[in-house]
């Protein structure tokens, strides 16, 4: 199995070479043979990486140890879920799994622009495959999954399986890590094929509105996807490090967070050029940077070069990763510069109070959030290099740089689609935003009352009140003019208005979400904690919250061996829940980890830590939090999923001009083939 | 009509922002240090969030911080005293003096620098060229316009998608 492994791996970098060449010479030759090969050679490619994929799983599900990685990452006694989840959990496995979601965006990519963007296609093909060298020849040579294990004696070299494997990292063992790291490799890969269209884009001086309109849902899945992937990581983080938080501005989840930035500017400044001709040379900027970053956030999670929690695999790959970078920012960076006299904006800007501005406003926050992130994650290594110090940059860094940017942008998010494209009157201004202020200055008034003297948690709050008003007023605008042009009731004209216009209300949906995270990072601000030793009998009281350890038991499983703390809760001397935190030793790793025991209400999450055994006294030490409106966290996450996934239905207008296109576009495939 | 609008919203924006900062000079707490300081037993956290339970530096440090807070020393004396004993790397961001003071000021630059693009790139496209000056077409009647608005908003196309 390694040998079929390894075998269709250099098939797979063989079509990968060939896909680039023909879709090259195809493009070049305007030949569709030629051009039709290369994609081909590309459906290869993902077959054969498949059939690697397929083998690797099948190596560690039956247990072959004798292959290294198998040996390094799982063990007899795993749970069959987590063993599946091992294909990602090593850097060789990682690598593999990242290059086979290329292979399967790449095919899909194909598969439905068979009709469509034919001018293009052979350049995408030649730039997708461009990676897929990269990546398979980096899994075949530097980092192959494949590696069996012998043992050197005098009498030579001998095949070697150890009776078990060292097991999966314990912190990896839990249910959402299965799929977070898949969420956000389809995000970071997924980002390859809006990079691959701008760049046939710009080979071929195809820089009409047809590449930003095929690129734009290319963009929307992968930054949703990638969305999704943080906010479980979040959630793991939270979960399973025991520290009480989901966000800890670790260089890892700063790598993450990038290329999520980035895309939504694009995302945005995209409809400038949808709209008005403008923005163009922008948006290849943006798709540029989108990419690097992308390929720099795995970069950073798979080298090593900074220090974090999340860097579970360190290897020798940093400097080819380097090299391709730099090759990425000069094809893509020369070939922008050799086309700019093609990228000319077809307008001007009417008013600085328009729709357009707002845009533009919203890029420049977001561009530079992504700055001083990138910056600041980056600082350790360049005061290093200059002053021969490692200085640490963490959270209060980033939380006094960003934050204040984070809260601009949240006003923008309600503010921007308030404005007209074009120009925006100060009558609309006001008949606009003058209900939106009121509702949010009654809010900030209440929270003053109420006690709220944090000032971020407060004009976070704040905020989200004109946001939320902002953003539900336009729902209900909307439907209200529906009900009596249409005399439609509420709900069928909030439905009919929302599918006529899927993108504009599902990005509504989207900024609703964003507010409701907001609300949930606004609660950070008033997190309490408290830490003691317990043993039976012994009491805690934290808030409102009184604990009672009821005693600690001791069992294991074939996987590992526990403590659990049995805690009684009560509120407000009401019965309030049990808990049972749990700390962990795993067998095959000989690691200890914490299980954290939460409950989770919409107001606040009580979070309840083992932290271990006092050694002297024998007790318990528990750790507690209160931690509120963390729940809405998870809620805003969902909801702007959500919103992106009615933001990808097509509407009743798009579906229409898509039918009218689509004619179109098979005529001119048909003319092309008869030529 | 404009600039009396803009000036009560900012009266009232400064008045309730100026309120919700006066909160913000709180006296120095373990738990408020504990975040600005690393723990330096290799865990990559803070002090607050290093996972070894019976982590000795985090107990060190501790200790340091209550007697400074006994003594009535604030946030930032403490901070100066712990990177002279520990060295810069104890901090969790980076001190505010000679190289290191750009990693605050560059995000700052970068926001100002981004701005000023925005700026110049507004200006520039607001330029009208005479020929588009002169086909500048009439205005339109409010009436009909808003009637247009209210007619594309019911079918969901309305003028700000």
């Amino acid at each position: 199995m390694n040998q079929l492994g390894s075998l269709s791996l250099a098939a797979a970098l063989a079509f990968a070479a060939y896909a680039v060449v023909a879709g090259a010479l195809g493009g070049k030759l305007r030949s569709l043979r030629v051009t039709r090969s290369a994609e081909r050679a590309t459906l290869a490619f993902f077959v054969m990486i498949t059939l690697a994929v397929v083998a690797l799983e099948y190596l560690i599900l039956t247990d072959k140890f004798h292959n290294a990685y198998v040996s390094e990452h799982s063990n007899r006694d795993l749970f069959t879920f987590y063993k599946v989840a091992a294909l990602w959990a090593g850097q060789e496995g990682s690598l593999l799994f990242w290059t086979w979601l290329l292979s399967l965006y790449s095919a899909l990519a194909i598969l439905l622009n068979r009709k469509k963007n034919r001018q293009l296609m052979p350049y995408v093909v030649a730039v997708l495959m461009g990676t897929g060298t990269f990546f398979s020849s980096l899994v075949l040579f530097v980092a192959n999954p494949f590696q069996e294990l012998s043992l050197i004696s005098a009498a030579g070299t001998q095949p070697f399986a150890p009776p078990d494997g060292n097991g999966l990292n314990p912190l990896l063992q839990y249910h959402p890590m299965v799929i977070h790291p898949p969420m956000l490799y389809l995000g970071y890969v997924g980002m390859v094929v809006p990079f691959a269209f701008a760049m046939a884009a710009l080979i071929t001086r195809q820089l009409g509105d047809n590449w930003i309109r095929t690129t734009r849902r290319w963009t929307m899945v992968p930054w949703m996807l990638l969305g999704l992937g943080i906010l479980l990581g979040g959630n793991w983080a939270y979960a399973v490090l025991g520290w009480g938080g989901y966000w800890a501005w670790d260089p890892v989840e700063n790598a993450s967070l990038l290329p999520w930035l980035s895309g939504t500017a694009f995302l945005h400044s995209v409809m400038i050029q949808e709209k008005r001709g403008m923005l163009k040379v922008w948006n290849v900027v943006l798709v540029i940077t989108t990419f690097f970053l992308s390929i720099f956030g795995t970069f950073l999670t798979r080298s090593g070069i900074v220090s974090s929690v999340h860097a579970f695999a360190q290897s020798r790959i940093g400097p080819f990763f380097a090299v391709f970078l730099c090759v990425i920012v000069f094809f893509s960076v020369t070939l922008l510069f050799l086309r700019l006299d093609h990228l000319k904006s077809e307008n001007k800007l009417d008013s600085l109070v328009s729709r357009e501005s707002g845009f533009l406003f919203n890029n420049w926050i977001l561009l530079a959030l992504v700055f001083a992130v990138l910056w600041g994650t980056l600082f350790p290594l360049i005061s290093k290099a200059v002053q021969g110090v490692t200085v640490t940059v963490g959270a209060p860094f980033f939380n006094k740089t960003a934050v204040p940017m984070g809260l601009l942008l949240l006003f923008l998010t309600g503010a921007g689609p308030l404005l007209a494209w074009r120009k925006t009157s100060f009558q609309s201004l006001k008949r606009n935003f003058v209900v939106p202020l009121i509702i949010a200055g009654a809010a900030g008034v209440i929270l003053l009352i109420a006690g709220v003297r944090h000032f971020y948690a407060w004009m976070t709050l704040f905020l989200s009140a004109f946001v939320a008003a902002c953003v539900l007023g336009e729902f209900w605008k909307g439907a209200r003019t529906r009900m009596k042009t249409a005399r439609e009731n509420f709900a069928q004209a909030l439905y009919n208005l929302t599918m006529r216009n899927t993108r504009r209300y599902g990005g509504y949906v989207v900024h609703l979400g964003v507010v409701v995270l907001f609300i949930g990072f606004a609660g950070l601000a008033f997190n309490t904690q408290s830490k003691g030793l317990m043993r039976e009998g012994d009491l805690l009281r934290v808030k409102d919250y009184l604990l009672r350890c009821d005693g600690l038991v001791s069992g294991e499983t074939p996987n590992y061996e526990y403590t659990r703390a049995l805690i009684t809760v009560t509120k407000d001397g009401h019965a309030f829940t049990s808990m049972h935190p749990e700390k962990r030793f795993y067998k095959a790793s000989q690691q200890p980890t914490s299980y954290v025991a939460i409950h989770p209400t919409l107001a606040e999450d009580l979070y309840v830590v083992l932290a271990g055994l006092d050694q002297d006294t024998g007790k318990a030490v528990i750790e507690v939090f209160v931690n509120p409106l963390v729940m809405w966290v998870w809620i805003g996450g969902v909801v702007v999923f959500l919103g992106t996934l009615l933001a990808l239905v097509p509407s009743r207008v798009e579906r229409e001009m898509a039918e009218i296109r689509r004619t179109q576009q098979d005529i001119a495939v048909q003319a092309s083939d008869a030529i | 009509m404009p600039s009396k609008w803009a000036s009560i919203i900012l009266a009232v924006g400064l008045g309730v922002t100026s309120l919700a900062r006066a909160d913000r000079s709180a006296k120095p707490t373990v738990e408020s240090i504990g975040d600005e300081v690393m723990c330096l037993c290799g865990c990559v956290a803070t002090l607050n969030h290093c996972p070894h339970r019976d982590c000795a530096t985090v107990a060190e440090v501790r200790a340091i911080i209550e007697k400074e807070i006994a003594a009535g020393k604030d946030e930032t004396t403490i901070l100066q005293d712990l990177a002279i004993r520990y060295g810069v790397q104890v901090l969790a961001s980076p001190p505010g003096k000679g190289f290191n003071l750009t990693a605050w000021i560059l995000p700052g630059v970068g926001l100002l620098a981004g701005l000023s693009f925005v700026v110049i790139i507004v200006r520039r496209w607001r330029k009208p060229s005479p020929a588009v000056a002169d086909a500048s077409p009439k205005p339109v009647d409010p009436k009909l316009l808003a009637a247009v608005e209210e007619e594309m908003k019911a079918s969901g196309l309305g003028v700000r998608d």
